[in-house]
């Protein structure tokens, strides 16, 4: 079960590290776009059509790169009074059942995810969007709207792969609370929103 | 059937299920439990619409503009801004702490950010002058609450977002009541600086500052354009007083109102320029460029140049020109860690508001709102009656859970019910805001008591007994707000946010 484990942190640790660089550029894309739409409605007169779904669609993809990051971290809000006033032994197994609904809830939407992507919806053109092929002398593309369903299969994807490590980890914990568990990349603070 | 379900979500939250499981797990159960299957795919497409907004995006860039601020070290000028207006009366150290809590809420809308950036300053600042750490610390975490009622703020765009209000009308209800914690603080310090001698402390403490040309110029030119402004915004409301009076018609272009006004704003400056030391006018200048941030984010939502979610762009721009171009702060290097920080802690509230959007779906269709109703309305028909038992509901909610996911789960079943009662909904949007935000610093589980713990390496049992005082008067203001709508309203009101 370590063996597993140390693999799914292994992945973890270097998929997340790529979803958080990918966010944090996201984000700031994002503040670029909507700068533009500033810029150019105020400045030019010229109201552009495709910034409000370019940031959305940024925004989408920022949080499914990075939420999942915070999941591993225990950033997910929550009422921890109960598992932190039982003892060790039930509060474990407490945490192992939460962590076990959550899977639950995870892999159904998994299949909601796939139908939503990959089905008659998301076959549409988006409204605005579209790749710039014309500048390099092509047609331009209009992007399908599955491409901003994606994200959110994307990262219930990448919630379970974290939702599973979890629960490894809480299993070795019940077993041998001296195990030596592989690290989980967490730097030294985290802030909340609020 | 789908009656029992916010009974099994109320004890999915308290046995510790994260709320974003919990807002899912209990109405995808009684959907599929009542043969419902097809809607659990409504389900999982309303957590995708309800994040796929453009209003939601002011969300990740107040936090960014509020963590590119802090890096950018605005927080000691902010601080030393204060101690120069406030730190010579009794109890000076805890005045500064207040005002400058509440000068921060005006560029981050997070508590949790005014704690740990004032605390980290202001805590050993005040323990050198004499001050007990509890009470440095409790202070510090009491008036933190101010971050997220005056605007800015964080859980004012998710109520906006989940209840469809106006972001912009929140914002300007805000300001007032977030004003009233503020003093309401500085009395009680006031109260105790008698009782316990409190100690005074100096106005200037780093004498000999110097301010860089570049920075002093943008402060030169942002105040007398503020001043002016505000001359002529002076100007406007007397002639259009003078003008419904049918007294003179005085109405001038806006623009040369404001050139005439230019001039005299640059000599009324130079005349307090004459009478203040020039520590203290450095010390002044130096607050200048932080503090255009609000009065960029407000004036530009005011005046309708921009949407709350573009100012929110503005201002991140704002602050990126100030950190590099003017203070030079910052550093390249230091970009992609506040950037991740804020999308890190902006994206777990993102997927909040997408299953609190499915949730609401889901209490709409139970008839859950009209049995709450009922059983409400059974209590007492009196609204004032029923707004009391609210802010005590609203109170314990606040000691659990922290005021974002706490408006997420409660604004759909409370708002609708309190607006029928002729409670204007903007009204109670920030009784439960207020009331929450107060919550984050209520023991046990407050969230900033927490953090000032951390900061102050004080014990957090030590500092809730310190902050009862000052969580009084923060209740005290609770009930002036939900029983003067007034307080919270007139800004709007007089803006044409609000009918």
């Amino acid at each position: 079960m370590l063996a597993l484990l140390r693999i799914i942190a292994w992945v973890n640790t270097h998929i997340l590290r790529i979803g958080r660089q990918l966010a944090w550029i996201a984000l700031a894309v994002m503040v670029v776009v909507i700068l533009t739409q500033v810029f150019f409605r105020y400045v030019l007169n010229n109201a552009l059509a495709w910034p409000d779904e370019a940031a959305r669609f940024l925004m989408l993809w920022m949080t499914a790169f990075i939420a999942p990051s915070a999941m591993r971290w225990s950033g997910f809000v929550s009422i921890d009074m109960l598992p932190r006033a039982l003892p060790r032994v039930p509060s474990l197994v407490l945490v192992l059942i939460l962590l076990v609904m959550s899977l639950a809830v995870l892999v159904t939407a998994v299949g909601h995810g796939y139908n939503h992507t990959f089905g008659f919806g998301g076959k549409f053109d988006s409204s605005s969007l579209r790749v710039p092929l014309d500048w390099i002398g092509f047609e331009s593309v209009k992007v399908k709207l599955r491409y901003m369903y994606g994200s959110l299969l994307v990262c219930v994807v990448l919630l379970i792969i974290v939702t599973v490590e979890l629960i490894l980890r809480s299993l070795l914990t019940l077993v041998n609370p001296n195990a030596e568990l592989p690290a989980n990349d967490a730097p030294d603070t985290m802030l909340s929103a609020d | 059937m789908l009656a029992f379900f916010l009974p099994v979500f109320l004890l999915l939250l308290l046995v510790g299920l994260p709320v974003f499981f919990g807002l899912l797990l209990a109405p995808g159960m009684l959907l599929w439990l009542n043969g419902q299957e097809r809607d659990i795919a409504l389900l999982y497409r309303n957590v995708y619409n309800g994040m796929d907004s453009f209003p939601l995006m002011a969300l990740p860039f107040f936090v960014l503009a509020g963590e590119l601020m802090n890096k950018g070290g605005i927080t000691m000028r902010l601080v030393e801004f204060s101690q120069a207006l406030m730190g010579h009366f009794r109890g000076g150290l805890a005045h500064v702490n207040i005002l400058s809590s509440m000068l921060f809420a005006g560029l981050s809308g997070s508590a949790v950010a005014d704690t740990s950036a004032l605390g980290s300053t202001l805590i050993p600042a005040m323990e050198k002058n004499g001050y007990t750490r509890k009470f440095a610390a409790a202070i510090t975490a009491a008036s933190s609450v101010i971050g997220p009622i005056i605007p800015p703020s964080g859980i004012m765009i998710i109520y906006a977002y989940v209840m469809g209000e106006s972001v912009a009308a929140l914002f300007l209800a805000g300001i007032v009541p977030g004003i009233l914690v503020g003093v309401g603080l500085m009395l009680v310090v006031r109260l105790m600086a008698d009782r316990y001698d409190l100690p005074k402390a100096e106005r200037i403490v780093n004498r000999g500052q110097v301010i860089s040309p570049l920075e002093g110029w943008v402060s030169f030119v942002l105040l007398r354009i503020n001043f002016a402004g505000v001359l002529a915004a002076a100007f406007a409301g007397v002639s259009a007083f003078l003008r419904a009076a049918s007294v003179a018609d005085i109405s001038l272009n806006g623009w040369l109102v404001f050139l005439i006004f230019l001039p005299i704003a640059h000599l009324l400056l130079m005349r307090l320029r004459s009478v203040v030391s020039p520590d203290f006018r450095v010390i002044c200048k130096k607050a200048v460029a932080p503090l255009q941030t609000p009065i960029i984010i407000l004036g530009g939502i005011l005046v309708g140049v921009f949407t709350p979610t573009e100012a929110s762009a503005v201002a991140v721009a704002y602050a990126l020109i100030i950190s590099f171009g003017v203070l030079r702060s910052m550093q390249l290097s230091d970009l992609p860690a506040v950037f991740m920080r804020a999308a890190l802690s902006a994206s777990t509230i993102l997927l909040l508001v997408g299953a609190a959007v499915a949730f609401k779906t889901v209490v709409s269709l139970s008839h859950a709102p009209e049995q709450m109703a009922a059983f409400i309305l059974d209590l007492s028909d009196n609204p004032l009656i029923l707004l009391f038992l609210i802010n005590i509901l609203l109170f314990i909610v606040g000691m659990f859970l922290d005021a974002g996911p706490a408006i997420i789960i409660l604004g759909p079943i409370l708002g609708p019910i309190f607006v029928d009662l002729g409670v204007h909904p903007v009204h109670f949007a920030i009784i439960m805001s207020v009331n929450l935000t107060v919550g984050l610093a209520t023991p046990p589980m407050g969230l900033v008591l927490f953090v000032a713990s951390s900061v102050s390496g004080e014990k957090v049992e030590t500092i809730s007994k310190a902050i009862l005082p000052f969580l009084a008067v923060e209740v005290l203001v609770i009930f002036l707000i939900t029983y003067v709508p007034a307080i919270s309203m007139t800004i709007p009101r007089l803006t044409g946010f609000v009918q």
